[in-house]
């Protein structure tokens, strides 16, 4: 899997790293505890003390914009791979089945994809009421249905390759079958794709604070920073600008490394594999027309 | 032709009907009584159970859930969606307030979302590698990735505060829809400059575009007569896709500008758990988006004639 990400160009893979580095060490780098309150320095502009100023509870920006990367991040992180791993289990088992079960989760699938994932998202927290934890189970729910398509049809496609008669022949186990010939497939497609999507979950997470029915205002969030900023945009526009640039930098550098495996023409083994199967159907059908018209 | 266009639709009528019937799961699988909440929110801490118990019979609250689905939904088609439990006046009054606000928006929006991606596609493929395609890339890339919540706040604090030519907010005026309009459009004119440019490169690669060079057009004119109608159905579909995505655009700059459309209703009846407004806007999005695609479905089949041909 990993070697997916080593034929990238570093100028797609550096910017994230940044982010995931000031998200993982950004507490001890910076000079103030987020949310400390200081009434002497209230909305002040960029100086040596205050490096981006301070905002209207006189709390030092810098520090809360760097410690609310650790808030999208991890946020980001937990819907990510609890989505992962529900649509990799319920498209697989779907593939793996197949017939009627199939069919049933497919139109399931089909019907929650036909909406807006973050329309979604939205209705779960009305019914749930609003909160951390709810935004992260509405958004994995609203998640996991992209993931389980994926893998179902990657099931499907390797189910019909021949090695996985062999291995049945030779007595290998649905579970064995499955864990050591399929899943790896499955993963190296997903995961890729996954790693693409997390600009699009950093956008829907900020986006659901910025309505207030997301992060919750003592934990510095970037789309709930620059919500509590509107009301001080005639004056100190700083306190909009900045968390609106770190959370368009941020989205800008995971659509970077989308695009960079987008160029990469990423899941090479599976579309040859596609390729070689639609081959063969055509072969069969020109045999079966030939056969048709008498020719054979 | 008419086989498959009544094939289409009613493809597009199950899944409305497919989609009604999740969200009316989903709502109904809400924790918490409907019939509390409204006694409650009447009657305050004087809610008793005989009161409950008289809502829930009203509203037929103890009949069997696909009874209640039938009833939402038959009522729901012809135009009564029940009273909102936030402002207490039946639904139908406000969507027939708020439906033109919210079309207007997303009209206004898809028009400069349409015409902006074709104008900075067609630049960037008429440059074709050079500066102003590199420049329209990474316009392009930064659109896409800029939130429309911080669009909405970096164009009132240049149209707004600083130059006080348009209005903050407010639906005052032909002149307060730019920065609304302008702020939705931007995202979707992002995605859709890259179709355009990726879909005209493939297309100026094609045997037709080489016949144009040879019988002596100017690389512009191939681009407009012979790449341009080649790219209508890519274009249109994910036209569509992006203009269907930018409801969710609506919902949220509704909520910073202070319109009064279906996006803002939205976003109060979640705040208010609100659960009848709830599950009457999310089937209006619903029909919205499948109504959207099978339009967009038969355009494609009306301009390009090899659609047709291919699945009769």
């Amino acid at each position: 899997m990993l070697r997916k990400f080593s034929g990238l160009p570093w100028t797609a893979i550096a910017p994230v790293l940044i982010f995931i580095f000031l998200a993982v060490f950004g507490s001890w780098i910076v000079p103030y505890d987020p949310g400390a309150q200081d009434y002497s320095a209230l909305l002040q502009g960029p100086s040596s003390v205050h490096w981006l100023g301070t905002d209207y509870l006189g709390r030092d920006l810098f520090s809360r914009l760097v410690t609310g990367a650790r808030v999208s991040l991890v946020a980001m992180a937990i819907v990510l791979s609890t989505a992962l791993l529900i649509g990799v289990v319920i498209g697989s088992f779907a593939g793996y089945v197949g017939g009627v079960v199939e069919q049933v989760m497919i139109s399931i699938i089909d019907i929650i994809l036909a909406l807006p994932s973050l329309v979604i998202a939205l209705a779960l927290i009305g019914i749930m009421g609003t909160g951390y934890w709810s935004m992260i189970a509405a958004l994995t729910f609203a998640w996991w249905a992209n993931y389980a398509r994926m893998s179902r049809a990657v099931v499907a496609t390797e189910l019909q390759q021949p090695y996985i008669e062999a291995a049945r022949v030779m007595g290998a186990s649905h579970l064995w079958i499955y864990v050591r010939h399929i899943l790896p497939h499955v993963l190296s497609l997903v995961v890729v794709y996954a790693s693409a999507d997390a600009g699009a979950l950093v956008l829907s997470i900020a986006t659901l604070s910025f309505l207030g029915l997301g992060v919750q205002p003592p934990m510095p969030e970037w789309g709930q920073m620059l919500v509590d900023g509107m009301s001080y945009i005639e004056e100190y526009p700083l306190l909009v600008i900045l968390p609106g640039l770190a959370l368009t930098l941020v989205v800008v550098s995971f659509n970077l490394l989308g695009e960079a495996f987008a160029l990469n023409k990423v899941p090479r083994p599976i579309a040859r594999r596609l390729w070689r199967r639609r081959r063969a159907e055509r072969a069969a059908e020109e045999v079966a027309r030939d056969k048709s018209e008498g020719r054979a | 032709m008419q086989r498959l266009l009544l094939r289409r639709l009613g493809l597009a009528l199950l899944l409305i009907v497919a989609a009604s019937a999740l969200i009316f799961a989903i709502i109904a699988a809400a924790p918490g009584n409907v019939a509390a909440l409204i006694a409650e929110r009447a009657a305050g801490a004087g809610a008793d159970g005989a009161m409950i118990a008289r809502i829930e019979q009203e509203l037929g609250l103890n009949d069997p859930l696909p009874i209640r689905y039938l009833t939402w939904l038959s009522h729901a088609a012809v135009g009564d969606y029940g009273v909102s439990l936030r402002t207490g006046k039946p639904i139908a009054e406000e969507f027939a307030a708020r439906i033109p606000v919210t079309a207007t928006l997303l009209g206004f929006g898809g028009v400069i979302a349409f015409l902006l991606s074709l104008a900075m596609g067609l630049a960037g493929a008429a440059s074709n590698g050079g500066v102003v395609d590199r420049v329209l890339h990474a316009v392009a890339l930064i659109g896409a990735s800029t939130p429309n919540f911080f669009v909405a706040a970096l164009l009132v604090i240049a149209f707004a505060v600083t130059l006080g030519w348009l209005p903050s907010f407010g639906a005052s005026g032909p002149a307060s829809w730019i920065l609304p309009a302008v702020t939705i459009a931007l995202f979707p004119a992002s995605v859709l400059s890259r179709v355009v440019r990726v879909n005209l490169q493939e297309a100026m690669a094609r045997p037709f575009a080489t016949t144009g060079f040879a019988k002596g057009l100017t690389r512009g004119s191939v681009l407009l007569r012979e790449a341009l109608p080649n790219i209508a159905v890519p274009f249109l579909t994910t036209f569509g896709a992006q203009f269907t995505l930018m409801t969710i655009g609506a919902i949220v700059v509704e909520t910073v500008f202070a319109l009064r459309g279906v996006g803002s209703f939205f976003i109060d009846a979640i705040r208010f758990r609100d659960f009848i407004g709830m599950q009457a806007t999310l089937l209006l999005f619903v029909v919205f988006f499948v109504t959207a695609n099978f339009l967009v479905d038969l355009i494609c089949l009306l301009v390009d004639p090899r659609l047709r041909r291919g699945r009769n």
